[in-house]
């Protein structure tokens, strides 16, 4: 499989005369390729908005007519399932968020300001986190908000959000970003008399923007997205996340593939249309971090 | 650690907010790793109101759990070929989408899709994909490829082989967008100098663009890996670990040992396995590949 799809670069040179043709060849591959490659979410796309009847007549065909009744179906539950699972998504990405940036750069700061020896300690713990398979500390984590009585709430999701793993990303990624601030910009803050907070938060901050904006983008998806720990942090009884309530909810839809197309799509659609509009930014990021 | 962490004159405010963030840190990381490691010499089970120290011996029942063997070659198995399969592809389709033309930035964007949906919706959307009555078998059988439809999630096998393709199809966005960054850092001159030489199409991706491409692959591989080994919530929502336990990841494992069967203590001794399988497996590996970069 994998091989065929290497197959038009590794094809001999053309002659020049047939470059046009193996251009517009290439780009028709390329984009059957492709096609093939996201045709499932093409699939979630179109069956939204077609009748049951329709999605298991020909579930490949395009909404011809299209029909909102699956949206509205997902929107009119009686247990506002989709509705309460996007607010309190939103909730804990944001705040999550805006806990995890000003602690993991000033952390990272005050860490590129240490003795190497330390700051090289602290980095590897760091660096450790990232590799730590969430479900290796589950139980323990569970066991601490339990007993800050935190357990089965918002507050304890976020708060493990915000000392968990994705802290470990945050000060990586502004530690390295760290690494290409010339240090003389801050020594001049100094001499000019400034403290250590507000050179952090007047000079160092605004530097920082485009890890911020990483920081920023990964953290919203990944907490957006992630669905073992607020499955067991929150518990199926106290009010979903987006994930968890698609997750309790699609149970009741094994069959009716409209309900299940309807409500997926409006889990979806935050992410995708996030990812749609910032799509440069988020592509920048991850690829500072591989070239580097 | 914590006394020597201290902040220094002139900047207490700074420090503050930087040992919050490292109090936070210790207490969802570190001692939950502490307390998983000393759990895991304990026969704690909430039903039973038990948890005694009882030494080695979960690590003993290590030996002996086939159920256990099982998950961690399965998990195994699939962060090995989902890794390859992903990355393999990602190349492919990096050098495929490797041109600046509106059309191809736009497929670049729509083949990241897949990274962006939550597991639980990439779960559910291939589950109907691959049912028995799914699209994929229709779509088989119209063409007169398979006679009958397959249960591609019935059987262990090809219930192995399917979650390692869903989550090959999900990975292979990420290992496109960093292999295509690297493909844009290899200077044109290479290609130049190796077209003055007369080297040919596959010449030229034998010894410019892959060897060019390691620093990336790197990235790629050992992200792929970690992954992999923690991969949950796809398996969760299109398995749930079955059929006959044959696609239980050993995070799945640890999950059902705590919450199914209350074994608290022999669920923390199983998580520090899986803690030092995956640290030892990303290090190892970025260890091997930054070498090959090296050699360059």
């Amino acid at each position: 499989m994998s091989r065929s799809r290497i197959a038009p670069q590794v094809a001999p040179a053309p002659p020049r005369n047939r470059r046009a043709w193996t251009r517009k060849g290439h780009l028709v591959s390329a984009g059957l390729i492709i096609l093939a490659f996201v045709s499932p979410i093409y699939l979630t796309i179109v069956n939204a908005f077609k009748t049951q009847d329709q999605i298991i007549r020909d579930p490949a065909a395009p909404p011809v007519p299209p029909t909102t009744q699956n949206l509205t179906d997902a929107l009119a539950r009686p247990d506002r399932i989709v509705q309460i699972g996007l607010t309190n998504s939103a909730v804990t990405v944001v705040v999550s968020v805006l806990l995890i940036i000003p602690l993991g750069a000033a952390l990272s700061f005050w860490l590129s300001r240490r003795p190497a020896r330390l700051r090289r300690i602290i980095l590897a713990g760091f660096a450790a986190g990232l590799m730590i398979p969430p479900a290796v500390i589950l139980l323990p984590t569970l066991r601490i908000l339990t007993f800050l009585h935190l357990d089965h709430s918002y507050a304890g999701l976020i708060l493990s959000n915000v000392g968990g793993g994705y802290l470990s990303f945050a000060v990586f990624v502004y530690s390295g970003f760290l690494r290409s601030i010339p240090g003389e910009i801050i020594e001049a803050a100094t001499v000019d008399g400034a403290g250590t907070l507000r050179i952090w938060r007047t000079i160092v901050m605004p530097l920082l923007r485009p890890a911020t904006a990483t920081v920023a983008i990964f953290l919203s998806l990944w907490i957006w997205n992630d669905f073992m720990n607020p499955q067991f942090i929150l518990g199926p009884l106290h009010g979903q996340t987006i994930t968890t309530g698609l997750y309790l909810s699609v149970g009741q839809y094994s069959t009716n593939y409209a309900q299940l197309f309807g409500v997926m799509l409006l889990a979806a659609v935050v992410p995708v249309a996030g990812y749609l509009a910032l799509q440069k930014q988020f592509i920048a990021g991850l690829t500072s971090g591989a070239t580097k | 650690m914590t006394t020597r962490v201290r902040p220094r004159r002139g900047d207490p405010a700074l420090g503050s907010i930087a040992l919050v963030a490292l109090g936070l840190y210790v207490l969802f990381i570190v001692i939950p790793v502490i307390m998983s490691g000393w759990k895991s010499l304990t026969n704690e089970n909430p039903l039973l109101a038990q948890a005694d120290f009882v030494g080695l011996s979960n690590y003993t029942e290590m030996t002996r759990d086939s159920d256990l063997a099982a998950s961690l070659s399965f998990t195994l198995l699939l962060a090995g070929a989902v890794t390859i399969v992903a990355n393999v592809v990602g190349i492919g389709f990096a050098m495929l989408l490797n041109r600046t033309s509106l059309s191809y930035r736009m497929m670049r964007t729509v083949a990241f899709l897949p990274q962006v949906l939550s597991g639980v919706v990439v779960g559910y959307v291939w589950r109907y994909i691959l049912a028995r009555d799914g699209i994929l078998n229709n779509v088989l059988v119209s063409l007169g490829i398979i006679g009958e439809p397959i249960t591609w999630l019935g059987s262990p096998r090809l219930a192995m082989f399917s979650v390692g393709i869903v989550a090959a199809w999900v990975l292979t966005g990420f290992t496109t967008v960093v292999h295509l960054a690297a493909l844009q850092s290899i200077p044109v001159e290479l290609y130049q100098a190796a077209l003055v030489d007369g080297a040919g199409r596959w010449q030229r991706f034998r010894r410019i663009t892959f060897p060019m491409l390691a620093p990336g692959t790197t990235i790629s591989v050992t992200i792929s890996l970690i992954t992999m080994l923690k991969l949950y919530d796809i398996i969760a929502v299109l398995t749930s670990g079955g059929p006959a336990n044959s696609t239980q990841s050993t995070a799945l494992y640890i999950i059902q040992l705590a919450f199914t069967d209350n074994r608290y203590g022999y669920a923390s001794a199983v998580a520090m396995l899986l803690l030092v399988v995956s640290i030892v497996i990303a290090l190892s590996v970025t260890a091997l590949l930054r070498r090959r970069e090296v050699d360059l």
